[in-house]
């Protein structure tokens, strides 16, 4: 008893001393590390603000930050002058949010979207930001949300769904549940600085939705693309392209027959010290990410485009 | 005579525009003098160089234009909006300031000049606006 006790305490002396090391060598590094952030300071805004159309950028503003965000998209070009190119067709879809930099490159957001009143809370993280001297090459951004469809009760009650435990052919009537509200999306975000006009970024992401009908899938994995162009001190062109992808492994569906289709995005961008106006052209209806990624059917290529803005107003605390 | 009245009438609406812009603009107060801090005072800006000039001058565009114009007169399309005249940064009297005493009027601000210490957070863009300042005389 008393030799195991012996031991007991040499290993948990050896897990101590362990720790002790690792977070010496660990604070070492990060010495190190801050002499070279300190040299090599972080490139001047890549993008002129923390969104980019219908996607994030690596844009955090400093801590106490407080940006209030307007999103807004029309309805699709596709009847031409008789709604005035979707401006007045039925099926605008409107966004408002809230961001709060809570610490140094890391932001918390609420946002409510007329869409399945989706009530989305998300997360950005700026893991690295691209230095001057190319130290850092790229910036690497973390990009998180849940989201609460916050319909009525009624909705989810009178609708039948496929569960993946059910036989084939076999749509249940589900008890509801609460948590069948919730949708999830994450994201990797890596994004580099071309010189002072160019800028672009690349992304992959993957969405849960708890609950789906039977035709969907309940995961989608994404890739993204963005950038923009700046042409004059306040002006730049943006652009950005979702594809959600087609991966067997991951899809409950034997065939690709309602798969969603991808988005592409073209704006204008103007920005000032305190907004950013961003005025767009793009496919998706959705504005909560997972949404655009699970469920556009606005074809890009066929009329399937809605005009839309976003309107971003910061405060500083 | 219609046209007559209707040239009568426009006329009359110019001439109170002009008329209202004049009173709007001479409401506007001269700010008094700043109370610049030693510390800012003697503050040394680094030397200006080409590359800086321009990085001052596309910030001047995104912060400060739209109070003080494209040439630093005071004539950007909020200037009429304030209490207080955005003064005219040609004049011998505000380019014979010391780069310090720009410095602290440019970021630390004062009333209605807001603070632009969290929106222009580097230190070398903040030089790099007053360099732009200075080549407006």
């Amino acid at each position: 008893m008393l030799t195991k006790l012996a031991d007991m305490k040499r290993i948990i002396s050896l897990i101590f001393l362990l720790v002790g090391f690792l977070t010496f060598a660990w604070a070492q590094e990060e010495t190190v590390e801050e002499t070279v952030v300190e040299k090599d300071k972080p490139v001047r805004s890549p993008f002129e603000s923390g969104y980019l159309i219908d996607q994030q950028t690596s844009v955090i503003k400093v801590p106490k930050t407080l940006e209030f965000v307007i999103q807004h998209k029309f309805g699709t070009v596709e009847n031409g002058r008789s709604d005035l190119w979707g401006i007045y067709a039925p099926g605008a879809n409107i966004r408002l949010g809230l961001n709060y930099v809570v610490a140094k490159n890391l932001q918390a957001g609420w946002g409510i979207t007329k869409k399945n009143m989706y009530n989305d809370f998300n997360l950005k993280w700026t893991l690295l930001e691209q230095t001057r001297q190319n130290t850092i090459p790229v910036s690497v951004t973390l990009y998180g949300n849940v989201a609460i469809d916050s319909r009525s009760k009624k909705i989810f009650e009178e609708q039948q769904y496929w569960h993946s435990s059910d036989p084939d052919g076999v749509h249940t009537l589900h008890e509801y549940r609460w948590s069948q509200r919730l949708s999830y999306f994450s994201q990797l975000i890596i994004g580099r600085k071309f010189g002072e006009k160019l800028s672009l970024q690349a992304g992959a992401s993957f969405s849960h939705y708890n609950l789906v009908d039977h035709t969907g899938d309940h995961d989608k994995i994404a890739a993204h693309l963005g950038g923009r162009f700046k042409f004059s001190p306040q002006s730049s062109l943006l652009f950005n392209f979702d594809l959600p992808l087609k991966i067997k492994n991951i899809s409950e569906q034997r065939e690709w027959t309602n798969h969603p289709k991808e988005n592409l995005a073209l704006g204008w961008e103007i920005s000032t010290s305190t907004h950013a106006f961003q005025i767009y052209i793009s496919a998706a209806d959705g504005i909560v990410p997972q949404d655009m990624v699970m469920f556009n059917q606005n074809d890009w290529k066929n009329k399937g485009l809605c005009m839309g803005f976003v309107i971003t107003r910061l405060w500083n605390f | 005579m219609k046209t007559k009245n209707f040239l009568a009438v426009l006329s009359a609406i110019f001439m109170s525009a002009v008329f209202m812009s004049f009173i709007g603009l001479q409401d506007q107060k001269k700010g008094g003098p700043w109370d610049v801090p030693a510390a800012y005072k003697s503050k040394k800006a680094p030397a200006s160089t080409a590359q800086s000039v321009n990085l001052g001058k596309m910030l001047w565009a995104k912060h400060c234009k739209s109070c003080h114009g494209n040439n630093g007169l005071g004539d950007g399309p909020k200037a009429a909006s304030l209490k207080t005249s955005p003064g005219n940064f040609k004049a011998a009297e505000f380019q014979g300031q010391p780069d310090g005493a720009i410095y602290y009027q440019s970021f630390v601000g004062r009333d209605e000049m807001p603070n632009f210490e969290k929106k222009v957070v580097d230190e070398e863009e903040r030089w790099a606006l007053v360099h732009f300042i200075r080549t407006l005389k």
